[in-house]
């Protein structure tokens, strides 16, 4: 079950990571990359545990980026 | 997986006016530890929990109140000293720098001020001193540091909108800040930080973010003596013991954007905050819970034996388990929740995947389950108190010997 529904806007974008961000409850950060938002992914996953959160977004605002 | 004990808890001799008694103090941890937030030396997560060997607080005095955050922690000792550990990356350890910290170490720059309360938020930090000043570091991108500006800060920095005021208490959420000023008639709390699930309090319309303090409206004729923050919430008690929330809803209630008070006839002594729930400890020694349902919290409807439905519908339940056991203190991380009975016994349920719970495993525990720390804490004259930050908990006990 996703943990949380984020808002892209609320998502921070990670220059190192190079994906955008929001924390989890673990301590670590869901991530999604601009990619994974280009082909319609909705899922940010956490590298550290078995928590993802669904992100919120217009799937238009990343076609062509 | 076996306990390692270092056998080198800490010695401190409290001059008093009438007896010398040593007392001797014991920090442990356990849970999420990949940012050296563990205290432990090691960058791993512990399932059962650690005794920690801890030169740099062995040589200050006691250890007067931990501040937990997202993976950074910020311990005060008795003698107003703070030290910082854990994530460092957003400059919330205040050493002038980006680094994470393996053990507690001393912020320098504090050291000509008397700390006397501190707050750990997810990668923010703050501190009061005895002077009423307040100092905040870490990451100020949404302006929960309360400079006027969206800029983090590596090395406390004195919140200048509150230099003539007497602040009492800072407490740091996820993205937001909430600051109590000490006495005075009205118009005593502030919120700075994001404010978009209301968690600010300061206006009935929502507020993406404001990056310098606001009044809370709200508490006229009521006399606050604590906040806290965690996540996208807030809470505050009156010295009437009434519980006021505000921000995120909890459980599948809508946000508050303005303090509400409980609605229950019970008095509060402590409030602790999750991320999607809250944990309330009443003055005879219950303890209660908002907003429990979410994963695995607690919340087994068939054992709840009692609730309260507040306005809107969210649900004051009393925990359930603790029937007969008086509680003497709570702590709650983002998804598990802590509790220490009278008789100095930790007990803890909820998410478990990081070894939070310390009880041996990465199972989550939907009622209460006593945490061992071994025998010499049980002795008597012994006080225990946890503290949980979001995926790690904290226990410090003091017994004289």
């Amino acid at each position: 079950m996703s943990y949380d529904d984020v808002e892209i806007e609320d998502m921070q974008w990670n220059e190192e990571l190079q994906a955008y961000t929001y924390p989890c409850p673990c301590g670590d950060l869901f991530q999604i990359t601009k990619e994974e938002l280009k082909i319609g992914e909705e899922i940010a996953c956490c590298p550290s545990c078995s928590l993802y959160i669904t992100v919120i977004y217009n799937a238009e605002d990343f076609a062509d980026k | 997986m076996a306990m390692e004990v270092n056998p080198t808890s800490k010695q401190t001799i409290i001059d008093n006016e009438t007896q010398r008694e040593k007392v001797e103090e014991q920090l442990w941890s356990w849970g999420a530890g990949t940012d050296g937030q563990l205290g432990t030396l090691r960058l791993q997560d512990e399932h059962l929990p650690q005794l920690l060997n801890v030169p740099s607080l062995s040589s200050a005095s006691s250890v007067s109140m931990l501040a937990c955050g997202g993976a950074h922690v910020v311990g005060l000792t008795s003698g107003g000293k703070v030290l910082t550990w854990g994530r460092g990356n957003s400059g919330q350890l205040g050493h002038g720098d980006m680094d994470c910290l393996l053990s507690p170490k001393i912020v320098m720059s504090l050291e000509s001020y008397c700390i006397t309360q501190v707050s750990a938020g997810w990668s923010h930090s703050g501190f009061v001193s005895d002077e009423g000043c307040v100092f905040t570091c870490g990451d100020g991108s949404f302006g929960q540091l309360g400079h006027g500006d969206y800029r983090s800060h590596c090395s406390p920095a004195k919140v200048s909108f509150f230099v003539n005021k007497h602040v009492e208490q800072i407490a740091c959420g996820m993205r937001h800040s909430l600051v109590l000023l000490k006495d005075g008639s009205g118009n005593l709390l502030y919120g700075f930080g994001s404010g978009k699930r209301g968690q600010l309090g300061i206006s009935i319309d929502r507020i993406k973010s404001v990056n310098a303090p606001e009044i809370i409206r709200g508490f006229d004729d009521v006399q606050i003596i604590t906040i806290t923050a965690n996540a996208d919430h807030s809470a505050a008690l009156s010295a009437d013991g009434e519980l006021y929330t505000w921000g995120r809803g909890f459980g599948a209630t809508s946000d508050f954007l303005s303090p509400q008070q409980s609605p229950s006839s019970l008095k509060f002594s402590k409030v602790a905050l999750g991320w999607n729930h809250a944990l309330v400890l009443s003055d005879n020694g219950e303890v209660f819970m908002l907003g429990g349902s979410h994963h695995g919290m607690l919340s087994n409807p068939e054992i709840t034996t009692l609730s309260k439905h507040l306005s809107d519908g969210a649900v004051l339940e009393r925990v359930p388990g603790l029937d007969g056991i008086k509680v003497v203190d709570i702590a709650a991380g983002a998804e598990h929740s802590a509790i220490v009975t009278e008789e100095g016994v930790i007990k803890i349920w909820g998410w478990g995947e990081h070894g939070q719970l310390g009880l041996g495993s990465s199972r989550d525990e939907s009622s209460p389950k006593t945490v061992s720390l071994g025998v010499e804490v049980e002795r008597k004259n012994g006080t225990v108190r946890v503290y949980c930050g979001s995926g790690y908990t904290y226990a410090i006990s003091t017994f004289c010997s």
